[in-house]
């Protein structure tokens, strides 16, 4: 058997974050390494990495994006009949966004608070489908990206419940009344209910970073191991060409697939944060 | 083959747990960024880029809105119309209906009147013909009683061969005369 590369080195190599961006083979450039700053036990390093990057670079899209859009929109007098081409394109994805799943799923307040689920959708969206350009990076299939908008998310919720729902009201959501139970029972119900809701509250950003996270990596994971059948099976003579196709085949559809889920997240990311926030909103 | 992959995976699994490029592995200074850029971003597009979208389209929605009202409006007006038309179409259909009858009625009297006239001035004739006729007779019987008379006269004058005074003998024949259409 030839000696190839080491697939996995190199699935890890192409999924991870890096100090380094660039177009191999023709070009890279790679920076220092900042150093790391001790707060208590917690070691953190701001050093901007190629994640980073892509993060800046999907944002300046989303806001060129819209920008563009808002534009065009007032260009062709869309104020009083329909507009056309990309501006009615992503006019439709902004309402969408806005209407069915931050409005209808937050309720009253959701005009509000469709700016963030509009921003959550958009942002994702970008990071994700970077990733599936060819040297792109997907800063969505990093567990500290999609953590740090999970753990946003988380604080918009509870924040926001607390400023609707006033504080006695928020704590009722960890220490919620027991229906159909008076006296100590109740009282002692009540507060072995603390923990569980404490629980539930942080399973929700969890699951929301987690999903994400591995949604994002497994594709490329999966479309990377595809391209390594190549160079593990890669020299068995005539049959190499059967192997080459297969997996190029399997390739295409993974990618089809991988441009739905980039889609499919974001809409399940955004969709999430929604009903989080509603469900907060309405919390008795 | 199947144990090659097999062995590649968990390699990769092993790699993945200890290796510096864990996927699993936290950079929290990557929170930091994250929540940087994506609260700029927030911003600016809740600034300057989200409005001038909602704005367009709810300023579109309103002239739909109005558009639908006015069509909605418009087809009350057109329906109010055409039911105003229809009555009006009745009422016309109506009054030809209440003319054409009037003028039917008006017709037939007149007929009736003209028949009656008719019948009226032929009675009137007829009588004067049944008035002329009897009129006549008695005229004829007269020249006829007369003629007899003066026949009866020249008849008597001639058997007495002597004329006798007119006037006295013509009182006497007419008396015997009557006298003889009484006893008949």
């Amino acid at each position: 058997m030839m000696q190839g590369p080491d697939i996995g080195e190199v699935v890890l190599h192409h999924t991870a974050d890096a100090y380094a961006i660039g177009i191999e083979p023709f070009f890279e450039w790679h920076w220092e390494r900042w150093p790391d700053i001790h707060i208590g036990s917690l070691v953190i390093n701001l050093t901007p990495t190629k994640h980073v990057f892509f993060l800046v670079l999907a944002a300046a899209l989303v806001f060129f994006t819209m920008r563009l859009t808002g534009r065009a929109l007032a260009k062709q007098k869309a104020g009083s009949r329909a507009p056309r081409g990309l501006a009615n394109l992503m006019e439709a994805f902004v309402l969408f966004v806005r209407n069915d799943v931050a409005i209808a799923n937050i309720g009253a307040n959701g005009a509000r608070f469709a700016p963030l689920v509009i921003a959550l959708f958009f942002f994702i969206l970008y990071a994700n489908l970077l990733g599936l350009l060819p040297h792109g990076s997907t800063a969505t299939g990093n567990l500290a990206v999609t953590g740090a908008l999970a753990l946003l998310v988380f604080g918009v919720v509870e924040i926001s419940g607390i400023m609707t729902l006033g504080f006695k009201g928020y704590l009722r959501t960890i220490f919620p009344k027991i229906p159909g139970m008076t006296g100590v029972g109740a009282t002692m119900m009540t507060l072995a209910m603390g923990p569980i809701e404490i629980l539930g509250k942080l399973v929700k950003p969890f699951a929301l970073a987690v999903r994400l996270f591995g949604n994002m990596t497994a594709g490329h994971f999966v479309v990377l191991s595809l391209f390594g059948i190549i160079f593990l099976f890669g020299n068995l003579g005539i049959w190499s060409w059967a192997i080459g196709i297969t997996t190029m085949l399997l390739v295409v559809g993974i990618m089809l697939l991988e441009l739905f889920v980039a889609f499919l997240q974001a809409y399940v990311f955004a969709l999430l944060t929604a009903v989080f926030i509603g469900l907060m909103q309405h919390e008795h | 083959m199947g144990i090659s992959s097999f062995a590649l995976l968990l390699r990769v699994a092993e790699e993945a747990a200890e290796g510096p490029a864990s996927p699993f592995e936290v950079n929290f200074g990557l929170f930091f960024w994250t929540w940087l850029v994506f609260l700029i971003l927030l911003w600016v597009l809740a600034k300057f880029a989200l409005p001038a979208i909602v704005k367009t389209t709810e300023e579109r929605e309103r002239t739909i809105r109005g558009q639908l009202d006015d069509a909605e409006r418009l087809h009350a007006e057109a329906k109010t119309a055409h039911a105003d038309a229809q009555q009006a179409a009745a009422d016309a259909r109506a009054s030809a209906q209440t003319l054409l009858a009037d003028a039917r009625a008006a017709s037939e009297k007149e007929r009736t009147a003209a028949v009656e006239k008719l019948r009226q001035e032929q009675d009137a004739m007829l009588d004067r013909a049944r008035r002329d006729i009897v009129d006549e007779k008695e005229r004829a019987v007269a020249a006829l009683r007369r003629e007899a008379v003066d026949l009866a006269l020249a008849a008597a004058g001639k058997l007495i061969e002597q004329r006798l005074d007119a006037d006295a003998d013509r009182k006497l024949v007419s008396e015997y005369l009557e006298q003889l259409e009484v006893t008949r």
